[in-house]
Order: structure tokens, then C-alpha cells, then sequence
């Protein structure tokens, strides 16, 4: 048992990881009845399938250039993914007409906006 | 089996556990393009398609990534880093624009 055997198990365990995240990303874009909750699996993929795949590849590569790259890459969509669906969200909540929002139980941002007005 | 052209990973007992693993990534991510395209076509609202948008940007983005390791060529991850960014820049025009009617 060497060192690269090792380190390869833990670098297909990762991209399994990865994999999987990227699945549940994918069955909850189908099935999810509301943009919120579309949302809410999408993300998954850009926080935690994307940047596992790229930590993945950086594990099995090293300090070379594939490597420091995809560890940028993994940092960069780690960062910006939660960004833009909150962005997404907060348009959709003020003017998109959406299914789950109308009988939702507690809407505390809806008052929010209407105290600040 | 079909070998990749330029693989660098070690053979545990001949068996080339990583390039079988790598296959599978590359062929499972394609296809997990599909439901990107139907709730692209399919969605009720402008919100979800820019949902169904911004995944399948990322999703390309990891193929990208990982098609760089198979090839061995660092091209291709610059390509994944400068479309992560366009896709994150278009995402938040497109919302901006939902949200206001304006980007800027």
C-alpha cells in the first residue's frame, strides 16, 4: 500500500461525493414543486458537487497547474453560487408569481418590506 | 476496453479503477444535462429557467473540469474558470433585470 494508492482512494471517494451531490441537484430540479425549493437543491451543486469534484482533482494532481487551478475554480463557485441564488430568490419573491408563495404559513420578509414602506 | 490518450493514473493489479470512475463522471454528467433542459423548456416562470441556467453552467463547468484531468491539458480548466465567471455575471444580470427592468 503505497502513498498514490492512498491518495487515489480518496480522491474517487470525493468525486463519488461530488457525483452524488450533482444527483440529488438534479432529481430536485425535477421534482421540487417551487422555484424556492429549485433553489434550494440547485445550490447544492455549485457548493458542495462542484467543489468536491474540483477538491477531488486536486487531491489525485497536486501543486501542478491542473491542480491550482481546479482548487481556484472549486474556491471561485463555492463563493459566487450562494451569491447568485440569493440574488435569483429575492427577484423571484418581489416579481415572479410562484406557486408556493401565496399559501405559505409565515412570511416574515413580505412584512418586512411593507414596514419599510 | 477503450483507454484514454495520455493517462498518468497508477494500475491496481491491471484494473484502472480511476479511468473506469472517470467514464462514468464524464457519461453520468452528460446526461445529467437532460433535466437542466427540461425545466429549461418546460418551467413556469422566468425564475426557474434562470434556476435550470445557472446548474447547467456549473454542471458544464465540472465536466470541463474533469475532461481537463483526462485529456491532461491545462486549457480546459481555463476555459471552465472563465465560464463559471461569465455564468455567475449573466445570472446576476438576469435577476437584476427581473427584479428592477433594468441591469444597470
Amino acid at each position: 500500500m503505497s502513498l498514490q494508492f492512498v491518495i487515489d482512494i480518496l480522491s474517487d471517494l470525493i468525486l463519488l461525493i461530488g457525483l452524488f451531490f450533482v444527483f440529488l441537484g438534479m432529481v430536485g430540479l425535477i421534482r421540487m414543486p417551487d422555484v424556492y425549493n429549485r433553489l434550494h437543491t440547485t445550490t447544492k451543486i455549485g457548493t458542495l458537487g462542484a467543489f468536491g469534484v474540483m477538491i477531488s482533482l486536486f487531491v489525485r494532481v497536486g501543486f501542478e497547474p491542473i491542480g491550482i487551478k481546479a482548487l481556484t475554480l472549486g474556491l471561485f463557485l463555492m463563493l459566487t453560487a450562494p451569491i447568485a441564488a440569493h440574488m435569483i430568490g429575492r427577484a423571484a419573491f418581489h416579481h415572479g408569481s410562484s406557486y408556493g408563495i401565496d399559501n405559505a404559513v409565515i412570511d416574515d420578509y413580505k412584512e418586512a418590506c411593507e414596514r419599510l414602506k | 476496453m477503450w483507454q484514454y490518450p495520455k493517462t498518468r493514473k497508477i494500475c491496481l493489479g491491471g484494473f484502472r479503477m480511476s479511468s473506469i470512475l472517470l467514464s462514468f463522471a464524464l457519461t453520468f454528467m452528460a446526461f445529467t444535462l437532460v433535466p437542466c433542459i427540461y425545466r429549461l423548456i418546460k418551467g413556469p416562470t422566468l425564475s426557474d429557467r434562470v434556476v435550470a441556467l445557472d446548474a447547467m453552467a456549473m454542471v458544464i463547468v465540472v465536466i470541463l473540469g474533469v475532461y481537463s484531468y483526462v485529456r491532461d491539458s491545462v486549457f480546459f480548466m481555463d476555459v471552465a474558470l472563465v465560464l463559471a465567471i461569465i455564468a455567475f455575471v449573466g445570472t446576476i444580470a438576469i435577476a437584476k433585470y427581473i427584479d428592477k427592468g433594468v441591469v444597470f
